[in-house]
């Protein structure tokens, strides 16, 4: 393997622009060989944009064999095509959440890459915000006491610039909010407190397959007992955005404004109190960045992935369940006037 | 009221719902709900005009097709529309989309053989404050001065003048229109909690409210009516509400009941007359229109302004959420309604003090005799489905 790790990135839309070429070009260990895209114009244009000297390409199959790694930022229907192309051709590969659109294809993304013993890393950056390791410090403490419940709403207006607007197609996406940063919290939650062992699924899809709102209801059996909770999403709704897991002697809130810290709301002599809890020596760095480096990490043998493709690939087989069992959520104020009005289909 | 069973006859004896319906606007509030009653109402071929895409998670739910597209772009526009034959043009934008969007778009439409235009206009083409006599349709539309009025008025005329050379046009005029989605709630329900809402003249001027759902009856209407083409209509919920009962029914559904400025009419007239300079006002609404979001799309449309926002995001994404969260508090788009104080009296903006001024209760004996309109939401009711989409949508 040469000095440095080899990346090409894939994919040079939102995310690639926002995160990904940046914390590439960042990296002291990598080096950017080319940047992928079906429209090598968008391509050329975020290449000018940082000033990169990297190849221009068009299509994703010309960079195997001449790159140690991959960012997969293409879109979600293209992630596990691309993943096992590049994983037969004896690629690593870090690819931008979800996994793949359906579990049969992220299985076979993960069996893969076990047999051809090439990482697959899956950008699941939420993990990579402090307040995850702090809330795993706080509960392997015993600080919350008994956990009884917790509640996560996380949402505000859909404002993502995606450059092929994959998002709104249910064949390209594989579904709406869910889907798309869903999966973040899901895969947080199974983390924190263990294997789903019962859900219920609501949400406002009205028949294209793309949800704005979802309600997630999940019971997890894990080494902290029996925890239920509640996850709220929405691209339509500004909602208050914030976590909080509710203890006997604690509740910890985890805002997402600053998903650095943890708030501890608890009791001293009976007076409330709040204290807010960081992580001392933490790198400023960005959570893309703190991806890649565990990425480059990891391929160099030091340390383990955070996000790998199995733990990528239960949080598929949840969301495809959820889907498979939706309920449609309650909206009385849309359906009212279309039954009394006859309107209605 | 009308009974159910006869407007359930007159809603399915015609097949509209069978026919390629085109949106404009879809991302927008009214827009939006057009296109859920439409896939409500069993129409299948429902196409969406979508400009910017980001907008439109809430119609990306239903089954419809979203069509990238601009009023300012006829190759867009003609592509988008694909043969359509009826047409719901509820789009809005600048003073040029507008205008020139709607001819554009009503130009296609006669190329396109389009069988029915429905033109989404409003009372505001009579001002802001519409003077008494606007009372019905015969009033002549009258130019104010206000940018928003005047264009609206102008699109009017664009599509009378295409009616006259033969499209099936029909333009509805609806006023303070309510319902889930609707600024007018979102806006004071925040402006409440703030504390700056100001009520003038205890609350006594015309709110002339529409409930969405009632919008979207005479627009269906406008579509299987014959006897609606070449007309024009006033669209309201037919209620005598004031800005008092509009904002009171507001107030009710917060817990904490808010403080409530109020302002005689003469004091603020007499304070905007006094107001700043024309350099002054034009440095702050500079200030304004460099700071808002529709300005930062604008300058997308420049490479050399996008390459420049790339950077900014690049360099934004690689700080700590914190950091970029004060950042973005810093350039947000200011508040729409922001009280100014005057020796210690809240006074509204003009906006505000121009709707809440009006005197006028628009009729709509026009839309009952000729279309067959029945406003069945009444506002009571609508004012129910506001709070439980308030509460739904995090806002209460």
């Amino acid at each position: 393997m040469a000095d440095k790790i080899r990346i090409a990135i894939l994919g040079c839309g939102a995310i690639t622009r926002s995160a990904h070429l940046q914390t590439v070009l960042l990296h002291p260990e990598v080096e950017l060989v080319a940047l992928v895209d079906a429209d090598i114009k968008r391509a050329r244009l975020l290449a000018g944009t940082l000033g990169t000297k990297c190849e221009i390409l068009a299509d994703y199959r010309s960079v195997f064999g001449r790159v140690d790694a991959i960012i997969n930022a293409l879109p979600n229907d293209m992630h596990a095509t691309v993943n096992q192309g590049a994983l037969s051709a004896g690629v690593h590969v870090l690819c931008e959440k979800p996994l793949s659109t359906t579990a049969a294809d992220g299985l076979a993304c993960c069996e893969l890459a076990q047999q051809k013993n090439r990482l697959l890393a899956v950008g699941m950056n939420w993990r990579f915000f402090d307040s995850h390791r702090l809330l795993r410090l706080v509960l392997e403490e015993g600080l919350l006491g008994t956990l009884d419940r917790y509640d996560w709403e996380c949402g505000g207006s859909f404002d993502w610039r995606s450059a092929s607007q994959f998002y709104f197609s249910q064949a390209l996406a594989g579904g709406g909010v869910l889907i798309d940063f869903g999966v973040h919290l899901l895969d947080k939650v199974i983390d924190w407190l263990g294997p789903v062992s019962g859900f219920d699924y609501q949400d406002d899809d009205w028949g294209s397959g793309i949800e704005a709102n979802a309600i997630v209801d999940l019971q997890h059996d894990g080494s902290y007992g029996r925890v239920k909770g509640r996850l709220r999403i929405s691209r339509t709704y500004t909602l208050k955005n914030r976590f909080l897991l509710l203890g006997a002697q604690a509740t910890a809130e985890i805002p997402v404004a600053d998903p650095e810290v943890i708030i501890l709301h608890r009791e001293l002599a009976g007076t409330p109190i709040s204290q807010t809890l960081r992580l001392e020596n933490s790198a400023s760095s960005s959570s893309y960045a703190k991806e890649l480096d565990n990425f480059i990490e990891s391929i160099r043998g030091r340390q383990k992935l955070k996000v790998d493709g199995w733990q990528a690939l239960r949080v598929i087989e949840l969301v495809e369940a959820c889907y498979t069992h939706k309920r449609r959520i309650a909206e009385p104020w849309a359906q009212l006037q279309a039954e009394s009005s006859g309107l209605s289909a | 009221m009308g009974s159910i069973a006869s407007r359930k006859q007159r809603a399915f004896g015609v097949s509209w719902q069978e026919q390629s319906i085109f949106v404009t606007g879809a991302t927008g509030f009214i827009g939006g709900r057009v296109c859920e009653r439409l896939v409500q109402a069993g129409a299948s071929r429902v196409r969406a005009l979508v400009h910017s895409p980001h907008r439109a998670a809430r119609i990306a739910r239903l089954p419809i097709e979203l069509c990238p597209g601009n009023l300012l772009d006829p190759g867009s526009l003609r592509e988008a529309l694909a043969g359509a034959s009826l047409v719901i043009h509820c789009g809005l934008g600048d003073a040029r989309a507008i205008v020139q969007g709607t001819e554009n778009l009503l130009r296609i439409c006669v190329q396109s053989g389009v069988k029915r235009f429905v033109h989404m206009s409003t009372t505001a083409v009579y001002g802001l404050t519409p003077p008494p006599g606007c009372e019905t349709e015969e009033a002549p539309v009258r130019l104010t001065g206000d940018q928003y009025c005047d264009n609206k008025a102008r699109a009017e005329q664009v599509v009378l003048k295409f009616g006259k050379r033969g499209l099936s046009a029909v333009i509805l005029r609806p006023s303070i229109v309510c319902g889930p989605f609707s600024a007018w709630s979102t806006r004071l329900i925040e402006n409440l909690r703030d504390n700056r809402v100001v009520l003038i003249d205890d609350g006594r001027g015309s709110c002339n409210t529409t409930y969405v759902d009632n919008l979207v009856d005479a627009i269906f209407l406008s579509l299987e009516n014959e006897q609606a083409i070449g007309h024009t209509f006033f669209i309201t919920d037919g209620e005598a509400i004031t800005w008092g009962d509009f904002i009171r029914a507001h107030i009710a559904m917060l817990q904490n009941k808010p403080q409530v400025h109020e302002a005689h009419s003469e004091q603020v007239a007499k304070y905007y007359s006094k107001r700043p300079g024309l350099i002054r006002a034009s440095f702050k609404a500079t200030g304004r229109v460099l700071r808002s979001r529709e300005f930062r799309q604008m300058l997308l449309q420049i490479p050399a302004s996008e390459r420049l926002l790339t950077m900014a995001w690049g360099w934004l994404a690689s700080l700590p959420e914190e950091k970029r969260e004060k950042i973005r508090a810093r350039i947000g788009v200011p508040r729409q309604i922001r009280p100014l104080q005057s020796n210690g009296q809240h006074m509204p903006d003009e906006v505000t003090f121009a709707t809440q001024t009006t005197t006028v209760f628009f009729r709509i004996d026009k839309a009952r005799d000729l279309l067959g309109y029945r406003p069945r939401v009444s506002f009571n009711e609508g004012m129910r489905l506001v709070e439980q989409w308030l509460r739904f949508a995090n806002y209460l």
